[in-house]
């Protein structure tokens, strides 16, 4: 609760002892009541839930909920500064479900392991695969039997991994 | 030569700068551009920023299109995407904001951070630090940046410079002497040639040198800027670091260069009439309202006339202004001359917080026009920008800007998702195709 000078910039009082009739008032009244020390606290609070701040009427369960909800941006998107869009094109990923003309949300970052999806930069081009390591070989995999394997022959250059497939109908 | 303090970071000041930005931004997108000479600026008809393969070739800043077809005849010219720099830009400032919230946005490829007494809360050094901000910069935008660490923004300035693209470099105070007596005076932040000359003449050919001088001798000869600098130099922090988001506007401004060139009054008053309307949303954005406007016209052998409009209350609508820059248009369009670009300047700006009731009653009409504008805005919000027009901007917002190849549109504009429209795209910056 605020002080009696709190009050009286709140309240636009000019004393503190018109504060302290208002307040004794109250106190009267048995909204409020004075600590060991003096100090102003609620006296009926403890007894209601409070929900979120409505204009009138009944509180409204829907907004405890809504409290613990996130938006789709949030859903998809962990890191915002490092998120990307990119679109599929053709088949090589088809058997993860990912098809041509897709969105792919993806994430710059050099964190991934074996089995991620990743984009990876092969002859100036991006490239949507299979990050694979076995026996301490890396090489992309594609998601489609008609595709082979890509061994680098060169450093391989991964620059994101993909988070999230958006397809809009 | 002895050092000018025994403290290596009494404050930590970060400056960032972005590797050749815009074209970096390009070559983020597309890898096939890597390592090749790619310049940005292609609308303007001059570069505005261009790899370091471009750098090699001789490809400078504001040089002609023409011209860098003679100097690199193989050099990718791009079509300015400043929409995806400006993303690209608002992310660098967010990943310094991990770290520090004490960030000074100065330029759209440039920032400063202040990282004073963050040893403790990340338990490791200075250096440290900035070596993390940058693996995250480069790991996340996918490009490099040039980092410096010192204990003033002039000397952070010098440690990002010092090695560049792709530059570490740390002076910390205590040896900042060192770096110092291998600067030429003429590279350091904020001297030009004029005050270069005027330190040569006493023998200041380093940055060491002008350190060297005293508080007396600097005072006899120098103005208050470089006073300035010269502290700053010696690791007495002057310039602090403005950490307001650009928010307040000194002036907005608006300008576009038509091509061809045109001598003809509606067409050249239309794309006058286009500008007016971009500088008013940006103003209306920011909540803002001009007093003062100032509108030019540029001609084809790129000399510019103008004219200056008081106006007599704040405004950010532009059917006003454009009914008063109307009355006076005609002193300065001249019949058979050609045009190039118009442009537009809102100047002593303010706050819009409320509208002063003046004599003559234009007030009730003002307040029917905000009611129109804040429904234009929503509609802008909701369809993209110039979904509704003015009459006067018809010829301009209905005909290319540019005709011939400065007309090429950027490849964001023209690779869209289903659900996207040219005005109106999401806001994450899009990579391209990926097989």
């Amino acid at each position: 609760m605020p002080s009696y000078s709190e009050i009286m910039r709140l309240t636009g009082y000019k004393t503190k002892s018109a504060v302290s009739y208002a307040v004794d008032k109250l106190i009267l009244d048995g909204i409020i009541k004075k600590d060991s020390r003096g100090k102003l606290i609620p006296n009926q609070l403890g007894h209601a839930r409070i929900l979120g701040l409505v204009e009138a009427g009944f509180p409204s369960p829907a907004e405890e909920e809504l409290s613990d909800t996130m938006s789709m941006d949030d859903y998809l998107i962990e890191n915002k500064e490092a998120t990307y869009i990119l679109r599929v094109k053709g088949d090589s990923m088809i058997d993860a479900g990912i098809c041509d003309g897709d969105m792919v949300i993806v994430e710059r970052t050099d964190k991934y392991r074996d089995g991620s999806i990743v984009i990876a930069e092969i002859d100036g081009q991006w490239t949507i695969k299979y990050f694979r390591k076995e026996k301490g070989k890396v090489f992309l995999e594609p998601a489609n039997k008609n595709y082979k394997p890509i061994y680098p022959t060169q450093e391989l250059k991964i620059a994101a991994v993909v988070k999230a497939v958006v397809r809009k109908y | 030569m002895q050092p000018f303090s025994l403290r290596s970071y009494p404050r930590a000041i970060l400056h960032i700068d972005g590797d050749s930005f815009f074209a970096s931004c390009e070559v983020a997108k597309n890898p096939s551009l890597r390592g090749k000479p790619v310049v940005t600026g292609k609308e303007r008809g001059i570069a505005s920023a261009m790899t370091y393969e471009a750098k090699a070739r001789g490809v400078t800043r504001g040089m002609r299109l023409s011209e860098i077809k003679k100097v690199c005849p193989d050099a990718i010219i791009l079509p300015s995407d400043y929409e995806t720099y400006s993303m690209y830009s608002r992310r660098m400032y967010s990943i310094v904001r991990r770290y520090t919230p004490d960030v000074d946005e100065y330029s759209i490829d440039e920032c400063f951070a202040d990282l004073t007494g963050l040893r403790r809360s990340f338990r490791m050094s200075y250096e440290k630090i900035a070596e993390k901000i940058k693996h995250d910069l480069d790991t996340e935008l996918g490009m490099t940046f040039s980092i410096g660490l010192a204990s003033t923004k002039v000397l952070a300035k010098v440690a990002s410079k010092w090695k560049k693209p792709n530059g570490l470099t740390f002076i910390p105070l205590n040896i900042a002497h060192q770096y110092l007596a291998e600067l030429p005076i003429e590279k350091v932040w904020g001297i030009g040639p004029q005050t270069s000359a005027l330190l040569h003449k006493y023998k200041v050919k380093t940055a060491y040198d002008f350190v060297s001088k005293d508080n007396a001798w600097v005072i006899q000869y120098l103005s208050k800027p470089y006073i300035e600098i010269w502290q700053e130099l010696r690791g007495q922090v002057v310039f602090e670091l403005n950490l307001e988001t650009k928010h307040d506007y000194q002036s907005i401004s608006k300008t576009k260069t038509f091509t061809p060139p045109s001598a003809d009054r509606s067409f050249v008053f239309s794309q006058l009439s286009k500008n007016i309307e971009n500088a008013c949303i940006k103003a209306r954005r920011h909540n803002l309202v001009t007093k003062e406007i100032f509108f030019f016209l540029k001609t084809q052998d790129f000399s510019y006339t103008g004219f200056d409009i008081k106006l007599s209350h704040g405004v950010s609508v532009p059917q006003e202004i454009i009914k008063a820059v109307g009355d006076v248009f005609d002193t300065v369009y001249k019949v058979n001359t050609l045009y190039r670009a118009s442009g537009i300047v809102l100047g002593k700006l303010e706050e819009n917080i409320t509208v002063q009731q003046d004599l003559f009653g234009t007030s009730v009409s003002i307040e029917n026009t905000k009611v129109i504008y804040d429904f234009l805005d929503k509609l802008s919000k909701k369809f993209g920008k110039h979904v509704v027009f003015l009459g006067s901007s018809f010829t301009a917002m209905t005909t290319k800007t540019h005709a011939g190849e400065r007309s090429d549109n950027t490849e964001r504009s023209k690779d869209l998702f289903r659900g996207e429209t040219k005005r109106k795209h999401l806001g994450i910056p899009m990579l391209g195709e990926a097989m």
